[in-house]
């Protein structure tokens, strides 16, 4: 995989009037990877991806997109840019094929190419059989099936995904994990935004994890998590808490229970009185997530 | 702003129109319907108490009246109801914004899309009121129907500012109120304005409305043109039409855009 940047932002700065929501942020999107944009409701990652779409003016840094400024894009960039966005927004009126027709004349392609793309994605969503149905007729994983058909008909070179798989169940979520996976393999740019943990860990090489329209951190899942919350995470109720002196242990309290981080399992079980009870799991990108931004409750 | 490119505009039609094929056996009958009711009642209704109205039988009179407001009305719904749904409702507009297709190329497309509409619409009438015995066989009352097209590309920007600033459906009430109703009562449609006091005339002259009537209704009776009044009529119908639409693509690309 080539190692251009597809996206450069350079102390990227929004603000509404007073309201600083990005705060001079800096990030680049290689080409061909999944590029994983994480944070708590309110954290700046909506703005920010309508600043990449040019739907947002930057108020100050500079933000490129294939090269060109987010805020003046040309229509063929415009072009390389597939976009899922976090409400479906399709098309209520006309049917499945319709909607990604509709979509195929938004990108001037000859009906030739659409009719051609349209019956591959389709295929490729596994929505043929449900063509002529009327979208509101479809359930939610498959209306979200047909909005990543839809940014897909203009073949982009980057999709961007706006919390792909929100509220779908489990095969729902397997099926777009598996087909976003391929488009990585056909060399697209991935940028994605959500709040499953687990998702962003399987599908994202590089993460920036933002909050209050900073970045806090970024890196690979695996430099995130051994950075952040080492190997291993032990749950211990209270009181059977490690022996040892508070210093010698990464840990967090939670109420009721403290998170431990550590790389040597066997030394820390050794650190524990025998009645302790204690969940004991490899640490995650949830860990990671929760331990930068904090377990405060986010309303909107 | 990105040059406008006619396949992006055409691109937001054709989506209306695909919409269009699926209703339109609903739509060919209202529209044929509506006025064939229209033409009836003050037809028959009406015009059993008048002889003639502004040298004409009132038939005649009323077709033309008819025409422009059957276009007005048609336009008027589509970019206001219609558009307002696609753009604050269905989000539809997002997705297409999200798309190489421009803002105004979107806002062109509405209002093309509407104009068309609104020519159907004209064109159901002129045919019913030439069966009706309305208009006389002749070609120049296919004339109006380029004037006509002009005229509802003005109703359709007019409508746009209407969406452009309505937060919710209830808007629109004001819309039909202060902008339908009176292009229906005060501008010529069912009799000349000359009978109303001068003040309302002055006002009656803003609309629209009253100039594509007044240019289109020599057309349809075929009487003695006056060629210079009619080109002054299509000219204040493009000026409005391009001060209506500045306006709401202005406003519109604030509320869209951040």
């Amino acid at each position: 995989m080539e190692n251009t940047a597809v996206i450069t932002a350079t102390k990227l700065n929004k603000r509404y009037g007073a309201l600083e929501v990005v705060r001079g942020i800096d990030f680049t999107v290689p080409a061909g990877q999944c590029f994983g944009l994480l944070g708590p409701n309110g954290a700046g990652k909506s703005t920010t991806m309508r600043m990449i779409m040019g739907l947002s003016q930057i108020t100050a840094g500079e933000l490129t997109v294939f090269g060109e400024p987010a805020n003046n894009m040309p229509r063929n960039i415009k072009a390389k840019i597939g976009l899922v966005p976090q409400d479906n927004n399709l098309d209520p009126d006309i049917s499945v094929l319709e909607n990604l027709k509709a979509f195929g004349r938004y990108f001037a392609l000859p009906s030739t190419v659409i009719d051609a793309r349209a019956k591959e994605l389709l295929e490729f969503m596994q929505l043929t059989e449900r063509k002529f149905a009327p979208v509101n007729a479809l359930s939610g994983g498959m209306q979200r099936r047909l909005t990543i058909a839809r940014a897909l008909i203009g073949d982009p070179e980057m999709v961007i995904l706006d919390e792909p798989t929100t509220g779908l169940d489990p095969q729902a979520r397997v099926l777009i994990w598996k087909q976003l996976t391929e488009l990585k393999k056909d060399g697209r740019t991935l940028l994605l935004t959500t709040h499953y943990m687990d998702e962003a860990q399987r599908l994202c090489d590089q993460i920036v994890i933002i909050d209050n329209g900073e970045i806090l951190d970024q890196g690979t899942p695996k430099e995130l998590i051994s950075r952040h919350v080492k190997g291993f995470v032990f749950e211990v109720q209270k009181p059977g808490l490690a022996a040892s002196a508070a210093e010698r242990w990464d840990q967090e309290d939670i109420g009721d229970s403290v998170l431990y981080f550590v790389n040597d399992t066997a030394e820390f079980i050794a650190d524990l009185p025998e009645e302790s009870i204690y969940l004991h799991r490899p640490a995650n990108l949830e860990d990671v997530f929760l331990r930068l931004t904090g377990r405060k409750l986010r309303e909107n | 702003m990105r040059m406008p490119e006619s396949a992006y505009v055409l691109a937001v039609y054709h989506r209306q129109f695909v919409v269009f094929k699926k209703l339109i056996g609903s739509s060919l009958v209202s529209n044929v319907a509506n006025p064939i009711l229209f033409l009836f009642a003050f037809g028959f209704g009406m015009g059993s108490f008048i002889d003639t109205m502004s040298g004409m039988s009132y038939l005649t009179f009323v077709v033309a009246g008819m025409i422009a407001y059957s276009a007005a009305f048609a336009a008027s719904f589509e970019t206001t109801i219609g558009s307002f749904t696609r753009y604050f409702m269905q989000k539809n507009w997002d997705a297409v914004l999200s798309t190489p297709v421009t803002l105004f190329e979107l806002l062109l497309g509405e209002v093309f899309w509407a104009s068309a509409k609104a020519l159907f619409s004209a064109v159901c009438v002129l045919i019913v009121g030439w069966i009706w015995g309305g208009v006389p066989l002749s070609f120049l009352p296919l004339v109006t129907l380029p004037i006509v097209f002009l005229g509802s590309i003005c109703f359709a920007c007019a409508g746009l500012v209407a969406t452009a600033y309505a937060k919710g459906y209830e808007f629109f009430a004001y819309f039909f109120t202060f902008w339908v109703t009176p292009m229906f009562v005060f501008c010529g449609v069912f009799f000349d304005i000359s009978r109303f006091p001068e003040i309302i005339q002055y006002l009656a002259w803003f609309f629209p409305m009253t100039h594509l009537v007044a240019a289109i209704r020599p057309l349809t009776a075929v009487t003695p043109l006056d060629g210079a009044a009619i080109a002054l009529h299509i000219c204040y119908i493009i000026v409005f039409s391009a001060a209506s639409f500045w306006i709401a693509y202005r406003r519109l690309h604030q509320r869209l855009y951040d």
